[in-house]
């Protein structure tokens, strides 16, 4: 088999086929994530509906402050579920964007190894934790951000006492401007080492399973 | 020596490489289970407010997972529920994921065997 060695040049990487690959990703995990944000919080809804409470969704409810004309009725279900696949989808199209801006450099890495161009007919994506971790970290610490100011902006931070039970796991975090810099980067943190960790156990399960995570 | 068609090779696998299903369902559920587990234990833990009891809003998870509460017994009880809806969750996520591909990929192949045939 050819090896790459330190003085064979690397082959351009074609950055046009590059983008347009990252764009089909990108309208693939909207497409997917927006299926499933929408078809999670419709059956959440349901499940709230149907469990014979005295105050159906008593707390989902509260996800009408976030997405207008929801609440937890029939006809709120089916407002849900296209939210749910909105906000899916602009997640799903934000994380690929983020975690994209890795593949340049996995590509680049695959090429200066010596691998048979049979590798690519059973190639297993390889999950960076780390890419992963700065791409669902920002859009989680951004989500905070944003909803924590929302609720500032409406004028009922006073009134918000679900939000300010985050402060239980983020310190220094409040229904306030200053509160949700704080909790925004707590928030990353968190995520961030989770996203480390499934990163992890996903590489090892692969490899254990005989995959070679490209 | 590697060519710029094996460049083009690789950047076909970065996109078009699949998941991993089983891994994925497993780092899934591994991650949402460690995930309650710890969120429930800390406020075991931290104790509650006086005249309040312990996690008063976690708890109600327990509408949708039953069995589970805010103490030792019930964060492994929400381990071990979080582990299986994460493992679906994963298994359902890389399903589509690798699906759309094949989806995509065939479409490529009929439209050109179609256009092939139609210049023919």
């Amino acid at each position: 088999m050819p090896q790459s060695s330190g003085t064979t040049p690397t082959p351009q990487i074609n950055m046009a086929l590059l983008k347009a690959a990252i764009k089909l990703n990108t309208l693939l995990l909207a497409s997917v994530s927006g299926l499933l944000g929408g078809l999670l919080l419709f059956t959440i809804t349901f499940l709230s509906l149907n469990k014979g409470m005295p105050y159906p969704g008593h707390y989902l409810n509260l996800l009408g402050v976030f997405l207008p004309g929801y609440n937890v009725s029939p006809a709120g279900a089916w407002i849900g579920l296209f939210w749910g696949a909105v906000v899916g989808a602009l997640i799903g199209a934000l994380f690929y964007r983020i975690y994209a801006r890795t593949i340049e450099t996995q590509v680049s890495n695959y090429l200066r190894q010596g691998r048979s161009s049979k590798d690519l007919m059973t190639s297993v994506m390889k999950i960076d934790g780390n890419s992963l971790g700065l791409a669902l970290g920002a859009i989680v610490a951004i989500g905070l951000l944003i909803s924590t100011n929302w609720l500032v902006f409406r004028g009922t931070a006073n009134e918000s006492f679900n939000a300010a039970l985050f402060s239980n796991y983020l310190p220094g975090y409040s229904v306030s401007t200053a509160g949700s810099f704080v909790g925004a980067i707590e928030i990353f943190i968190i995520v961030y080492l989770l996203c480390l960790l499934f990163g992890w156990v996903y590489n090892k399960i692969a490899v254990l399973r005989g995959g070679d995570p490209q | 020596m590697k060519t710029n068609m094996d460049a083009d090779k690789a950047v076909l696998m970065a996109a078009f490489a699949k998941f991993d299903v089983v891994a994925l369902a497993i780092a899934l559920g591994a991650v949402l289970a460690t995930s309650l587990f710890l969120a429930t234990i800390f406020l075991v833990l931290k104790g509650a407010d006086p005249g309040t009891d312990v996690g008063n809003h976690l708890r109600l998870i327990g509408v949708y997972l039953p069995g589970y509460s805010v103490s030792w017994s019930g964060a492994l009880i929400g381990a071990a529920y979080a582990l299986g809806l994460g493992a679906v969750m994963g298994f359902i996520l890389g399903v589509l994921w690798n699906m759309t591909h094949y989806i995509y990929v065939a479409l490529i192949v009929i439209r050109t065997t179609w256009v092939n045939l139609m210049a023919d």
